[in-house]
């Protein structure tokens, strides 16, 4: 229901929309989505550089945290690594950390360095809160290649490098697509790092929505062709891949 | 693959060096991650704890160590007791009430048909919603002017004059209403995983039984579910004690700070008073709740993803 009302209010103008009853039937005018992407009077910067924002840091945060938690998914799943158990389960518990606590002293660190309103200063929380979703997929994903696998691979003569990369890596891009498509998810949605830590230049959209509600009332329109942008492309896939959403989301433990 | 493991360790021992190298390589693997993790998690709470000791403040330059006192003021205080007890009646509502209505719903979507389907399809739609905008959206549906809530309401007989946000009551209301739209789709979707993966011969013996499919559900369904429970219970309180956005925009913790929990506040004491010294030590009030219940959750969570592999 929220989600009608926002596709259709997107598609009307402001007089309409505001108009009650909710008219239901209306010639559908794409005024608003040109309006907003193109920036314009009253707002800061056009829609569209804060998409584009979202989409750096998105997709840069999700690079780092896929970089990353590979190689250490790959050593927690090794039975011969000593500390596996310990470290897997403070992996786990950092995923308890509230974001609010990492806040301030990122924000006075990044202040101090200037860093603050950059890609960067947005990407690497995002990256850190991410992982341990993300090395909980990879792990339980390696844990499930059977030993023997390994074991001829190593007969047949592989070394370690030539196994993983011809041998475990393939196995894994199901999990590794898993991993990127919830940490992009969870970094795109993402309001209160971007709400805190930058003003503009790295601005991302979910924050930039809230300028549409202003001294002058709401710009429904605006407001909901813009929330409409944001979520479609969270929508299309999750719709296409939602067994792999809930698997991932629960550390791999619903299959 | 415990036995395999048990054979690798055992070579592996009679080559100490060689297990001493490859612990090693195990750690450089893992020391991006741990690097990260640790910056964004061990050290903010030092920091924290250094920061909470002083009267510390962004707008002038002077520091003073203060000792335990800002503890002292943030204990002694009504209001910081207020948000800690809106974060606790925030948390157990909705994952109750998500809970319940999880349940509900997936005893009747979980058979394969095409119609579920089709269910499971909308119902991981709120869940790739960004939380700001659906808390945008449902601000804009409870306007006492002109939002469609009201007015449908006026529709089938009820009050349609009721300014929602501008109520404690009523803001609590569609704060909780948010958060089950939200997230109780996403609880049946686990659940509905949670049940196809079950055996059917049980159900089919307490059908042949005639037991009735309350005690079906009390006695079976439920006992075999406990670990998908587990599961949606622990994520779901997690994700409760972070909610922040939907606070922020649909009431801004009003009217008054009947709706603020420990971290809007804590957000705007750093934030917008830059009371820096006072919100280090809210917020380590914070992290010593949560890892109360840290230990407490892992426990549940791992005894779900334990009992579920076997």
């Amino acid at each position: 229901m929220p989600i009608i009302f926002m596709i259709t209010t997107s598609l009307k103008d402001t007089e309409v929309a505001r108009q009650m009853p909710p008219q239901w039937l209306f010639t559908p005018k794409f005024e608003n989505y040109t309006k907003v992407l193109a920036g314009g009077e009253g707002f800061s910067q056009g829609f569209d550089s804060l998409l584009l924002n979202s989409i750096i840091v998105t997709l840069s945060s999700t690079i780092l945290c896929l970089l990353v938690a590979f190689p250490a998914a790959l050593a927690l799943s090794k039975p011969k690594f000593r500390k596996r158990e310990f470290l897997s389960s403070w992996i786990l518990s950092t995923y308890m950390f509230p974001p609010i606590v990492a806040i301030i002293p990122i924000f006075i660190f990044a202040g101090q360095i200037q860093v603050l309103d950059t890609y960067a200063v947005l990407a690497i929380p995002y990256a850190a809160f991410n992982l341990p979703i993300v090395i909980w997929i990879l792990k339980s994903s390696i844990e499930q290649i059977p030993a023997e696998i390994e074991e001829a691979a190593r007969v047949d003569g592989a070394n370690g490098w030539h196994y993983v990369s011809k041998i475990l890596f393939p196995l894994t891009i199901p999990a590794l697509a898993t991993g990127a498509i919830l940490s992009s998810i969870l970094s795109w949605n993402d309001f209160l790092f971007a709400l805190a830590l930058t003003r503009s230049v790295a601005k991302t959209a979910p924050v930039g929505i809230q300028e549409f509600t202003g001294m002058y009332g709401t710009d429904w329109g605006s407001l909901s062709a813009a929330s409409v942008t944001i979520i479609a492309p969270v929508l299309i896939i999750s719709v296409l891949v939602r067994r792999r959403i809930v698997s991932g989301l629960t550390f791999g433990a619903v299959k | 693959m415990n036995k395999e493991a048990t054979k690798l360790d055992r070579a592996s021992a009679a080559h100490p060096t060689n297990k001493k190298s490859r612990n090693g390589i195990y750690w450089l693997q893992m020391s991006p991650a741990l690097i990260i993790l640790l910056l964004m998690t061990i050290a903010p709470a030092i920091f924290l704890i250094r920061k909470s000791l002083t009267n510390d403040s962004l707008l002038n330059s002077t520091s003073n160590f203060v000792g335990l006192e800002n503890y002292h003021s943030i204990l002694t205080d009504a209001s910081l007791l207020h948000s800690a007890r809106v974060t606790a009646i925030f948390v157990v509502v909705v994952v109750l009430v998500e809970m319940v209505a999880g349940l509900f719903f997936a005893q009747f979507l979980y058979k394969k048909t095409r119609a579920n389907s089709v269910a499971g399809a909308l119902l991981i739609i709120p869940f790739a919603v960004a939380p700001a905008v659906s808390a945008m959206v449902f601000r804009e549906l409870l306007n006492p002017n002109y939002g469609w809530v009201n007015y449908f309401m006026g529709l089938v007989g009820l009050p349609d004059t009721i300014d929602w946000l501008g109520n404690s009551n009523t803001a609590w209301i569609a704060l909780i209403g948010l958060d089950v739209w939200q997230w109780t789709p996403f609880v049946t979707l686990i659940l509905i995983a949670g049940m196809s993966s079950l055996p059917t011969e049980p159900l089919e013996a307490a059908a042949v039984d005639g037991a009735n499919s309350w005690q079906t559900f009390r006695h079976i369904s439920f006992r075999l579910l406990a670990p998908f429970i587990g599961i949606a219970l622990v994520l779901r309180t997690i994700q409760a004690f972070k909610t922040f956005d939907s606070f922020l925009i649909l009431t801004g913790g009003g009217p008054g700070d009947s709706t603020s929990p420990l971290n809007l506040e804590i957000y705007r004491v750093a934030l917008q008073s830059f009371r820096v010294g006072y919100a280090s030590a809210m917020a380590i009030i914070l992290l010593i709740l949560i890892s109360i219940l840290t230990p407490i959750l892992l426990r549940i969570l791992r005894r779900a993803t334990q009992s579920e592999e076997v």
